[in-house]
C-alpha cells in the first residue's frame, strides 16, 4: 500500500548526548534518514518514533525546521519505549511517522516581545521555537529565556543556553540554592515574576510539568498577559498520531491533530482532561 | 431496484454469489455471529452478539512485519489486506448506521490505509426490524429507525413467505442482478404491505432518550457533574460495553516480538478500550481520566457530545448492546437521561 500511514520511514542516530542523568534521565538523539529525505516540520510537531520490537512513542521533534539533515529529539526515561531509546547506540537504526500536530504561529509574532518559560524536559519541546526565532532574530523585538530545573544537574541543553546569551536573554534557575550556582534559586514561575516581563505587545510560551505551567499562567495573568497572549503544549498518550485510536482526546479534540499547541484562551475553555 | 424474493429462494440467491464470501448469522451455543455461509441461511436472528463491525475493521491485524539482523537496518515488510470481498446478510439498521459511523473516523483527516483495503470490499445486506429485536432498543433516540437504509447495500423486508428487497447502492445492485432470475416484481399490494409493515415498525414502542437534540448541550455543561462518579461506582471497567459496540473504533498499536536475535516480529493492531484506566495513562503514571466516572463520561460523551460536535450526529446508533450485555447493568439510555435532567 502506498503512503501507508503506519508504515514508519527509517532513521539512523547519528549523534547522542546525554542530557541529565539519575533518575529522570534525559538523553538527546539527532536522527539522519536512512534513505531519502525527511518531511518536513514546524516549531511544536510530534513525531511517532518507534524502536521495533519495543513500539512506538510519541515524541516533540526538538530542532528548529530550518535544519533540514536532521531531526532532534530530547527523551527522559520513563516508559518502555524511552527505556529502550536509552539503550541505542550511535548508528542504530530506528523508526519514524510524521509530523503530527499543529505548531506555534511564529509569523504571526513579528515584531512583538518574545518570553520562552520552560522547566525540566519541558525545554525540548519550545527549543525549535526559541532557535527558529533566534536564527530569525530581526524578526522579533526582545528575546527572553526562562529555564529551570530542579537542580543544576537537571537542566538540559546547557552548552546551547550559554551560547543562547550571546544573542538573547537567558535566566536558569534551580529550584534549591546550591554552591556555585549564580543564577535564580527558587521555582520557575518566581523566577519569571523576579524579571518583571512586559506585557505590551509581547507573547509568552511555557512548557513544563504541569504545576508550574499552572503557576506561570497564574502569574503570566497577574502581570497583565491576556490569556491570548500566553502558549504553552499539552501531550496525552498517543498511539496513531491520526485522531483514530481515541486515547488522546482532550473533549471533542484529538492533541495529535489540534494540538499540541494551545494558546491559554483556547485551552481554558476546554475540558481539564490532560 | 425494488424486487421481491421468495424465501425459498434465499439460498439460490446466496449461491448465486460465487465471489463474494457470504456472511449470515448463525446461532451456536446460544450466540448469534456472522459466520460463513454454509448450508441454508435463515434470517430470523434478533440481532447478533457482536456487530459486523470487524469486516473492515478486525479485532486484530497486522501491520507489517519487521525482521533484523544484528548491525544492519530493520527490514519492513507490509502485510496487505486480502482482496477476499464480503457480504453480511440479515444486518440490522442500527448496524448498518455503524458503517459510515466508521467511514468517518477512519477517513476523516487522512484515510486508514488497512480500514480503506478491507472496508471497499464489503457489503451489507441489511433485514429491517419489523418489531424491536431487542427490549433495549432505542434507534429511534439517535436518528434511526428499524426500517433505516443507511449504510446498507440493500435492504430486506420480511413480508411472511417472502422478503421486499431494495437495492440502495450500486453494488446492492450488482449482488441482486447476480441472482436476477430468482426476483420478481412486487405488486401493488407488495408495494402496500411493504409500506403497512415500516409504518408499524416505527410506531413500536421503543427506550427513549428524552430530547436527544438538546443532549450534546447538556452534557457539556455536566463535564464536572458528580454523577459521573456515582452512576459507574458499579463499574468493573470490563469493556464489553465497547466491544460490542457497532462504532467503537478505539485501538492499540503494539509491537509482537517472536524472536530476539535476530530480532523477528510484527506490529499489530487490536480493539482497545476506553474503559481501561491504562488506555490514557502517561507513562509518568499520571492518568487524565482516572476513574470509572470520568471513563464513563468518555464513553457517553464521546458518543454523544464530541461526535455529534465533530460530525454533526451522534456515533450511537441505539442497537442496546451495551445495555443488554453489560454485567453490572449500567445502561447508557438511563445515564443519558439522569446526566441531562441534572444539568436541568
Amino acid at each position: 500500500m502506498p503512503d501507508n500511514i503506519y508504515l514508519p520511514k527509517l532513521a539512523r542516530v547519528a549523534h547522542i548526548k546525554d542530557e541529565v542523568y539519575g533518575e529522570r534521565a534525559i538523553k538527546t538523539f539527532r536522527v539522519e534518514p536512512v534513505d531519502g529525505e525527511f518531511f518536513e516540520h514546524e516549531c511544536g510537531q510530534c513525531a511517532m518514533l518507534s524502536i521495533f520490537g519495543r513500539g512506538e512513542s510519541m515524541i516533540s521533534i526538538a530542532s528548529s525546521p530550518l535544519i533540514k539533515e536532521y531531526k532532534q529529539f530530547s527523551i527522559m526515561r520513563v516508559g518502555g519505549v524511552s527505556s529502550a531509546f536509552h539503550e541505542l547506540a550511535v548508528g542504530d537504526v530506528i523508526g519514524i511517522r510524521g509530523p503530527f500536530g499543529n505548531s506555534f504561529p511564529i509569523d504571526d509574532w513579528r515584531g512583538k516581545n518574545l518570553y520562552f518559560i520552560g522547566g525540566g524536559c519541558g525545554l525540548a519541546p519550545i527549543w525549535p521555537l526559541i532557535t527558529t526565532a533566534v536564527a530569525q532574530r530581526a524578526n522579533f523585538k526582545n528575546i527572553t529565556v526562562f529555564y529551570g530545573g530542579r537542580t543544576s544537574r537537571d537542566i538540559m541543553y546547557r552548552a546551547e543556553l550559554e551560547k543562547l546569551r550571546e544573542t538573547v536573554d537567558v535566566h536558569l534557575s534551580i529550584d534549591k540554592a546550591e554552591e556555585g550556582w549564580d543564577g535564580y534559586c527558587g521555582f520557575v514561575p518566581a523566577a519569571v515574576m523576579d524579571k518583571d516581563p512586559v506585557p505590551d505587545n509581547s507573547i509568552a510560551v511555557t512548557c513544563g510539568p504541569p504545576i508550574m505551567i499552572k503557576f506561570v499562567i497564574q502569574n503570566l495573568n497577574k502581570l497583565g498577559f491576556a490569556d491570548e497572549q500566553i502558549y504553552t503544549t499539552i501531550e496525552n498518550k498517543m498511539k496513531c498520531g491520526l485522531g483514530k485510536c481515541g486515547r488522546c482526546n482532550v473533549g471533542k479534540d484529538y492533541v495529535c491533530v489540534k494540538g499540541p499547541v494551545y494558546s491559554w484562551e483556547e485551552l481554558k475553555n476546554l475540558p481539564e482532561e490532560y | 431496484m425494488e424486487k421481491i424474493l421468495d424465501k425459498k429462494h434465499l439460498d439460490g440467491w446466496i449461491a448465486a454469489l460465487a465471489e463474494w464470501d457470504v456472511l449470515g448469522p448463525v446461532l451456536e451455543d446460544g450466540i448469534w455471529s456472522y459466520q460463513t455461509a454454509s448450508g441454508a441461511v435463515r434470517l430470523d436472528h434478533p440481532n447478533t452478539k457482536q456487530s459486523p463491525k470487524e469486516l473492515a475493521f478486525p479485532q486484530r491485524e497486522i501491520f507489517f512485519k519487521f525482521e533484523q539482523i544484528k548491525g544492519e537496518p530493520p527490514k519492513l515488510t507490509q502485510v496487505v489486506p486480502d482482496a477476499q470481498r464480503h457480504v453480511a446478510f440479515g444486518v440490522r439498521p442500527c448496524d448498518g448506521r455503524g458503517v459510515p459511523r466508521m467511514d468517518l473516523v477512519f477517513n476523516d483527516h487522512v484515510e486508514d490505509n488497512y480500514y480503506q483495503a478491507r472496508r471497499k470490499n464489503v457489503a451489507y445486506v441489511g433485514l429491517a426490524c419489523n418489531k424491536p429485536p431487542s427490549p433495549n432498543c432505542f434507534c429511534l433516540s439517535v436518528g434511526g429507525s428499524p426500517v433505516s437504509t443507511e449504510g446498507l447495500d440493500v435492504q430486506m423486508t420480511d413480508l411472511g413467505d417472502r422478503y421486499f428487497v431494495k437495492a440502495i447502492t450500486e453494488t446492492g445492485k450488482g449482488l441482486m442482478t447476480a441472482a436476477g432470475k430468482l426476483f420478481a416484481e412486487p405488486s401493488a399490494a407488495d408495494q402496500k404491505q411493504v409500506k403497512q409493515v415500516h409504518a408499524d415498525a416505527v410506531a413500536y414502542p421503543q427506550r427513549a432518550i428524552r430530547n436527544p437534540d438538546g443532549v450534546p448541550a447538556k452534557l457539556k455543561a455536566s463535564f464536572k457533574s458528580p454523577l459521573w462518579e456515582e452512576l459507574a461506582q458499579s463499574c468493573i471497567g470490563c469493556g464489553i460495553c465497547t466491544f460490542l459496540c457497532p462504532t467503537c473504533h478505539c485501538f492499540d498499536i503494539n509491537d509482537e516480538v517472536q524472536s530476539k536475535a535476530p530480532l523477528k516480529g510484527q506490529r499489530v493492531r487490536t480493539w482497545d478500550n476506553c474503559q481501561f484506566p491504562d488506555f490514557t495513562m502517561h507513562s509518568s503514571g499520571h492518568n487524565p481520566r482516572e476513574n470509572t466516572g470520568a471513563r464513563l463520561r468518555q464513553r457517553v460523551a464521546h458518543k454523544f457530545q464530541y461526535f455529534p460536535e465533530n460530525f454533526g450526529m451522534p456515533q450511537c446508533t441505539g442497537c442496546g448492546r451495551c445495555v443488554s450485555e453489560c454485567p453490572v447493568g449500567i445502561d447508557i439510555v438511563t445515564v443519558v437521561n439522569k446526566v441531562v435532567e441534572n444539568a436541568g
